[in-house]
């Protein structure tokens, strides 16, 4: 079957390189010339590659959940401050995330965000700010089988791994936000439409996970959205600790340019050490970042206090594209950053960090150094039902 | 030029130290005597307990435990290996708390239903 699969897949990669395309194929004909047609289509050909495999393999569903899952209200909340060139900000912020889970394969889910940034105005005495309020995403989820997952609503743009995985700040190692987190991700971090996804094993050595899709246009703010559609595709070695992955998203609205991102996570076995990277490129701005996270628990005195400590390191650059753009740095911008988290309890860290800002604009310092707290609230009863 | 050679060579390096990682933990992995998966597990103790019928009934319990052990550390290792992938592993939660997160962590970290299962089994021993 893998082989006639893949033969199937070869040969429709040969008709498309030769334009022996079906006459409905023609229809297509719309789409942008050159390179765009085909990458889609055996984008498109990759992803659901896996929902044929996937009618042949129902027996290996496994048998659904015995434990019932309860609602749940979690998130988390923080005080970060910040001297952003010498200028103090508060940042207090408390996201939650509800998870409602409905039968045995929906599950709805919603995160709100409530959020300040406190500074100094020039001549006015204290910290003044607004709380801004956003929905950030409210999603419904079908589990349709092992390999599939469809949403729909207002989801986190999936390009590439920081956006969707590592916002959060009871996650993220540095509180500031890499350069080139604008990019690709929309007007507001997020896409409003409908998302496929899903991971499953591919081979005894890695896993595949992917996620196709389609946002609308949206200019109600805070919730407003482009136009466009992409994927992302990843592998994940469980052994290695290794997943790298690959992001494209094209535009369907303005300049109708194509988007490009790449990210790697490498935990190695043998260190307490994360690594993690990742690249963006467009019309827009372009840039990477690069950050390395050691747990000091393999440090042979002080146990107790430096097990719970974590040294984080971060280089990033971000260069303007060619097109202006409001988010992206207007000037070739470097950043080294260097960070120190401490590990309180589960859930509660204490984390600060200094960085250096080089750019055309001006070379800054910027400081960081505050709280965060992750809470897991159920909804219900909690114990095994 | 300059930029693609940087890109280029970036690349090279993250494939070449993906391919060091890979070769290096088949090495760690073929040098271990663990069972890999709770099926060579239950496996393993099937062919233990199949050679005498007296000790049938031990045999099956030795089964049982000898699965539900291998189900528990192989939970643990898809446990360390996928939520690890974005932070600090937390403590274990109430059990209907825990399939509530798995459920959702699936569809956000997009693990696979074999590791889900797997992690919701470790987590609410």
């Amino acid at each position: 079957m893998l082989y006639a699969y893949l033969n199937s897949c070869l040969t429709v990669t040969r008709r498309l390189a030769t334009r022996d395309l079906h006459p409905l194929c023609l229809r297509l004909k719309g789409w942008h010339s050159g390179l765009l047609r085909p990458v889609f289509l055996l984008l498109i050909i990759l992803i659901l590659s896996p929902f044929f495999c996937a009618s042949r393999l129902q027996a290996q569903t496994p048998e659904p959940q015995e434990i019932k899952p309860v609602p749940l209200l979690t998130g988390s909340t923080g005080f970060i401050t910040t001297f952003d060139g010498g200028e103090p900000h508060l940042g207090p912020i408390v996201t939650s995330v509800l998870l409602v889970p409905m039968g045995e394969r929906w599950m709805m889910e919603s995160r709100a965000t409530f959020e300040s940034d406190l500074a100094e105005p020039p001549g006015v005495s204290g910290f003044h700010g607004v709380v801004r309020k956003e929905v950030d995403y409210a999603q419904l989820d079908f589990i349709a089988n092992p390999y599939l997952t469809v949403t729909l609503g207002r989801f986190l743009t999936p390009f590439g791994i920081f956006n969707e995985r590592l916002y959060p700040v009871w996650i993220r190692n540095l509180q500031t936000d890499p350069l080139i987190l604008p990019i690709g991700i929309g007007p507001s971090n997020a896409s409003t439409g409908a998302m496929l996804r899903g991971g499953f094993k591919a081979t005894s050595n890695f896993n595949f996970n992917y996620a196709v899709y389609f946002s609308a246009l949206s200019t109600v703010t805070p919730v407003n959205s482009d136009r466009f559609a992409g994927g992302r595709a990843g592998i994940f070695v469980p052994k290695a600790r290794l997943e790298i992955g690959g992001s494209f998203q094209h535009l369907l609205q303005d300049e109708r340019s194509n988007l490009f991102g790449f990210h790697l996570i490498w935990q190695p076995q043998s260190l307490p050490l994360d690594i993690r990277a990742e690249t963006a490129r467009s019309r827009r701005g372009s840039g990477y970042w690069l950050e390395s996270a050691y747990r000091l628990s393999q440090v042979p005195f002080w146990r107790d206090a430096l097990r719970r400590t974590q040294v984080v390191a971060r280089m990033q650059q971000s260069f303007p594209g060619a097109l202006p753009s409001d988010a992206v740095a207007s000037v070739n911008t470097n950043m080294f950053e260097f960070g120190l988290n401490y590990y309180l309890m589960d859930g509660w860290r204490a984390t600060s960090s200094y960085g250096r800002q080089f750019s055309f604009g001006g070379n800054k310092n910027v400081w960081t150094i505050g709280m965060t707290y992750r809470f897991v609230l159920p909804l219900g009863r909690e114990g095994a039902e | 030029m300059t930029r693609r050679t940087i890109i280029a060579g970036a690349l090279v390096l993250m494939i070449g130290s993906c391919l060091l990682a890979i070769a290096q933990e088949r090495k760690e992995t073929a040098s271990a005597a663990v069972p890999a998966t709770p099926q060579k597990a239950a496996a393993l103790a099937d062919g233990a307990s199949a050679g005498s019928p007296t000790a049938a009934t031990h045999g099956r319990a030795t089964t049982r435990v000898l699965h539900e052990s291998a189900m528990r550390i192989e939970g643990e290792k898809r446990f360390r290996a996928n939520c690890g992938r974005c932070h600090m592993a937390p403590h274990k939660f109430p059990p209907r708390t825990m399939a509530t997160i798995v459920r959702h962590m699936r569809v956000r970290a997009m693990i696979t239903d074999e590791d889900m299962q797997l992690i919701l089994h470790y987590m609410t021993q």
